[in-house]
């Protein structure tokens, strides 16, 4: 008898298991913005928005899409928040054919193939207004002569200085126009080791993308014009000599070593005002402020008799090739990048020629910098030119972190190239 | 001496009559273990098949699919510097990881099990850093070894020391991963107290009796006694130092100098930076075969080594009227792993 | 003599596991301009308790935490049926392909996820799960292996004559386990559930991967929201870890007696 009972209630568990799994399954549906909770009336269009934002930023975005919301009844903005995650998550969605509807992006060559295509769209529709933009931006979101992201935001990379520590070693601030040996110099002289205090800081792991403005300033390049080859480029004198500086600045003591991804960062050390120089993009500006640092910006050095080049960080939007509402999405993308919303979003750098103009951003010392710089980002960068540079970069960056640990930059640059050459073929 | 006795009779256990089996035709063991079956079928085997079949594609995210045989496999052995580069790294910090976190638990449980005042503290206290998210982990870590402005470094040089840039210099960074890691034993501890003080008392007596002093009955009362737990916490730790990544992913992103670019960490860079999901399943499933293959060893000697008192048990009292009782059954419990 | 050193080896080793995490407490304490001075101030100059409730209020927490106590408690169960029923099954049973099936609950301990993670993903989107809690609660169903071979191990180690006694009373193998070795299992039972609470509560992956809307978030997602391509709020950071370390400690600090006393005093040794 109890044999049986005890029967029962094994066979029972399992039933139970499994209905539990059919019930699940029964219940959802193949709608990749299917919403299981509220949503009562089931008239409402989701629209998916991927962003990358955290913070205040996210908090913005949240509120445009509110007031998109408001606008356009009947639609719900969905805001997925990715934070770090953001390429695996993308990764996954596009994987399993399930991406959101708009999202953030800045890496065309990974996935154009599987956005839509937007020319028409910003060709047609006068309301983008699209000669408002400052036109050097839509170079980065174009592959093969298509435009696949309107841009959204962008940063150049400029010196961030902390006033004080100028003071107090007496120098003057820097300022626009100034050469790498007045950088050195003025490193050299904020530095105090004693006090484990710096004239500037050097990342372990430089993402080459960022060193393409220093690159660039000194006369070389990563990459030929037209993307077909690099020996002659990557371990041109020009190209190792402009990131030798940097190793050499390590070297002589001038400049500190700062961590890699997750650790104490320049950033950190900036606003312990152990560092008097950094160089980044806008990013750092807030919470530099926030933790009390007087920050100055000012345009990146020159190399003497060269001119000054930078590069450019573009955040655009973009709409998902598998998208089931892209008139709604492209609508979204048009609201994202109005006066209005680009006046919302205060942590961008407004993209809009006539914002900035009313908002005066180029006459403030601050932002000034930025634009200048981005006068300056005319040069395409590599991984545009190429696609397969990824795996060219993986060579090139492990060179360049060895010269920032002592290497020499030619003899390691020569055989970054040695070893990526196969990837062109 | 009882223990050393139990040691040969256990592997030549008669194991007893099963009851009550046979009549259910055989299939109630497998009722039993239904629920996994059901969700390896479901949520593993489909999944680990599919990477399987895309280990022999090239395969980006986005783009186009081609079937390459085993071409990705031949790149990774013969062309592929970092695939060695990365295994190499992975096996020095397991053979550093896995002796020193059994052997940091096992102590630390062993202090807990000296019916200590506070002992729940004392557990909690242990048992802390596993309860912190990763992201907190590796900004607490980053505080500690930073060269400059570091923790560890402030202290080592109030005794006179100058301390290494621990992170960012390419003899120390693996060695930091490693006490970072060990930072995070606090299951294992409690895995290992449970086993201690699962040890009858009277064995330690009579071991006593015997004229055993403590380190004799450490190595031959408490060692083979724990043995099933050391078994499973050695395999586990094998597995984990393998599977390591969030660490390297969030504190040192494999550097400097690609000395803490762990196996697992290359093939994460190939499927979600590269976006290479074909190469990194074949990536995956070498190491797949590699953790199998120790696992398997282990388990094979396990077999000398692991003592299990339920079988124990029945042999003490089976055994001892009658020497050694070998049947087919027998050989086949043996060979349990 | 020897409990002095046993002591003090033990103050010493919580110290080494406890000062980290002063650190982020204080740290969760401090002001914006306190946060990087070096050399570092031990304690903040006013403690700012303040800091907790805002980063709890940046972002819904509230309901992270409902999402996250679902999950958990959701799964934990299921573990505790699915994982108790399965290791009994290997513990006591002789059965054709045992062994090598054992050998295969291992080997997906060894699977690295990151392998099986898109096809998976593909899995619940044909399902229709993605953006629900499902992914995260209905695998627990069907044990882990880790737990199986955890409470497999346990189970090994009680006598048989305690299963052979009931059989030969007449029980079924089911009333077996549930009447005589569940109640024996209960320590390692607690183990399993302390252990697997935890992973479940500081599970990043796996809600990153399956879950898009903020709705469905859990708090380690909402954790990791502080934390963006181009900056840390180091802060709310540490000060939502703090709040969400408490529930995992204070269930530790409950459970850990059960764990570790349970097993001397349930008889069944010696």
């Amino acid at each position: 008898m109890k044999k049986k009972m005890s029967w029962i209630a094994l066979v029972s568990v399992m039933t139970l298991m499994a209905s539990l799994l059919a019930a699940c399954g029964g219940s959802g549906g193949t709608g990749a913005s299917k919403e299981p909770d509220g949503n009562a009336s089931g008239a409402a269009t989701t629209l998916r928005f991927a962003t990358w934002d955290t913070g205040d930023a996210l908090k913005i975005e949240q509120e445009i899409a509110k007031k998109f919301e408001e606008s356009h009844p009947g639609t719900k903005v969905q805001v997925e928040a990715y934070a770090d995650g953001f390429d695996q998550k993308l990764a996954a969605g596009f994987g399993a054919a399930n991406p959101p509807d708009v999202m953030y992006m800045w890496d065309f060559p990974t996935y154009h193939q599987s956005l839509e295509p937007l020319d028409d769209y910003a060709s047609k529709d006068k309301d983008l207004n699209i000669d408002d933009f400052y036109q050097g931006l839509f170079n980065y979101g174009k592959m093969d002569n298509k435009l696949y992201g309107i841009p959204a935001g962008f940063t150049t990379r400029v010196v961030y200085y902390n006033k004080k520590m100028f003071d107090d070693a007496g120098l003057a601030y820097p300022s626009d126009g100034w050469t790498w040996g007045e950088f050195q110099e003025m490193a050299q002289k904020l530095t105090d080791k004693s006090k484990k205090q710096y004239g500037f800081g050097v990342r372990a792991e430089n993402d080459t993308y960022d060193l393409q403005g220093f690159v660039w300033s000194n006369g070389g390049s990563f990459i030929s014009e037209d993307g077909t080859t690099i020996e002659g480029y990557m371990n041109s004198k020009e190209t190792a000599e402009a990131i030798q500086m940097l190793g050499d600045m390590l070297k002589n003591g001038s400049a500190v070593l700062t961590g890699g991804k997750g650790q104490q960062s320049g950033e950190d050390i900036f606003k312990a005002g152990k560092i008097a120089m950094w160089e980044s993009g806008i990013w750092p500006l807030e919470s530099f402020r926030d933790a009390g640092i007087d920050v100055g910006t000012v345009e990146m050095p020159a190399f003497p008799g060269k001119p000054l080049k930078g590069v450019l960080a573009e955040s655009a939007l973009s709409i998902a090739k598998d998208s089931k509402n892209k008139d709604l999405a492209w609508e979204f993308i048009k609201y994202y990048v109005s006066d209005e919303a680009i006046k919302m979003r205060v942590a961008d750098l407004p993209v809009r020629v006539s914002v900035v103009n009313e908002l005066k951003k180029d006459q403030d010392p601050l932002y000034k910098p930025y634009y200048t710089m981005l006068e300056r980002s005319d040069n395409t960068p590599a991984f545009l030119l190429n696609p397969k540079w990824n795996e060219v970069n993986r060579q090139l960056s492990a060179a360049v972190e060895s010269i920032m640990f002592g290497s020499d930059a030619g003899e390691v640059l020569n055989q970054a190239v040695k070893d990526s050459e196969r990837y062109l073929k | 001496m009882a223990h050393t006795d139990m040691t040969y009779s256990q592997q030549q256990t008669a194991a007893p009559k099963r009851l009550g089996i046979k009549r259910w035709g055989g299939a109630v063991p497998y009722l039993f273990i239904f629920p996994w079956i059901f969700g390896f079928l479901v949520f593993t085997l489909g999944p680990l098949l599919f990477s399987l079949i895309i280990s022999f594609f090239d395969w980006p995210i986005v783009g186009q699919v081609t079937f390459v045989g085993i071409d990705n496999y031949v790149e990774m052995f013969s062309n592929d510097p970092l695939f060695w580069k990365s295994l190499f790294v992975t096996l020095k910090f397991a053979a550093l990881f896995v002796p020193l976190n059994i052997i940091v638990a096992l102590g630390l449980a062993m202090l807990l099990n000296q019916n200590v005042k506070g002992s729940a503290f004392f557990r909690t206290a242990f048992y802390l850093p596993s309860v912190i998210s990763g992201v907190a982990l590796a900004m607490i870590w980053s505080w500690v070894y930073s060269g400059d402005y570091g923790i560890l470094n402030y202290f080592l040089s109030l005794v006179g020391i100058e301390g290494p840039d621990w992170l960012n210099d390419t003899k120390w960074s693996l060695v930091a991963m490693v006490i970072a890691s060990l930072w995070g034993q606090g299951s294992m501890m409690l895995i290992f107290l449970a086993g201690l003080k699962g040890i009858p008392k009277d064995l330690y007596e009579s071991a006593s009796m015997d004229g055993a002093g403590k380190i004799r009955q450490f190595f031959n009362v408490t060692i083979p006694m724990i043995t099933p737990t050391l078994l499973f916490n050695l395999i586990t730790s094998i597995i984990a130092a393998f599977q390591q990544l969030t660490l390297a992913l969030l504190l040192t992103g494999g550097g400097p100098l690609k000395s803490t670019y762990f196996y697992a960490m290359y093939m994460y860079e190939n499927a979600f930076k590269y976006f290479k999901m074909g190469y990194s399943a074949a990536n995956a499933w070498f190491m797949f075969l590699i953790v199998l293959t120790l696992t398997f060893l282990v388990f094979k000697s396990s077999e000398a080594w692991v003592f299990y008192e339920g079988e124990m048990k029945t042999k003490k009292e089976k055994a001892k009227p009658k020497r050694a009782k070998r049947g087919p059954q027998a050989s086949r419990e043996g060979s349990s792993i | 003599m020897k409990k002095v050193t046993t002591y003090t080896l033990l103050i010493l080793c919580s110290l080494l596991f406890i000062a980290p995490l002063f650190w982020a407490v204080t740290t969760a304490l401090k002001s914006q301009q306190e946060l990087y001075l070096f050399p570092p101030k031990w304690f903040p100059s006013v403690w700012r308790f303040s800091n907790f409730a805002e980063a709890w209020s940046i972002q819904p927490f509230n309901l992270f935490m409902k999402n996250t106590l679902i999950v958990t408690l959701l799964s934990t169960l299921g573990q505790l049926v699915s994982c108790t029923l399965v290791a009994y099954g290997f513990a006591r049973f002789q059965f054709k392909g045992r062994d090598g099936l054992f050998l295969i609950v291992l080997a997906t301990m060894m699977i690295p996820w990151e392998v099986t993670m898109i096809p998976q993903y593909m899995e619940f989107n044909y399902l229709g799960w993605i953006n629900t809690l499902k992914p995260l609660i209905v695998p627990s169903w069907f044990g882990s292996a880790y737990f199986i071979f955890l409470l497999r191990q346990f189970i090994m180690t009680l006598p048989k004559e305690l299963d052979e006694a009931a059989t030969i009373d007449g029980a079924g193998r089911m009333t077996v386990l549930l009447r005589i070795i569940v109640p024996l299992m209960g320590p390692s039972l607690i183990l399993v559930a302390v252990f697997h609470m935890m992973s479940c509560w500081n599970d990043y992956l796996g809600p990153l991967i399956f879950l898009n809307d903020q709705t469905k978030y859990t708090l380690t997602l909402g954790l990791s929201q502080f934390k963006g391509m181009h900056g840390v709020d180091m802060q709310s950071i540490m000060a939502i870890t703090c709040l969400i370390s408490i529930p995992p400690l204070a269930v530790f600090f409950f459970a850990q007696r059960y764990i570790v006393g349970g097993i001397a005093t349930t008889g069944i040794k010696g």
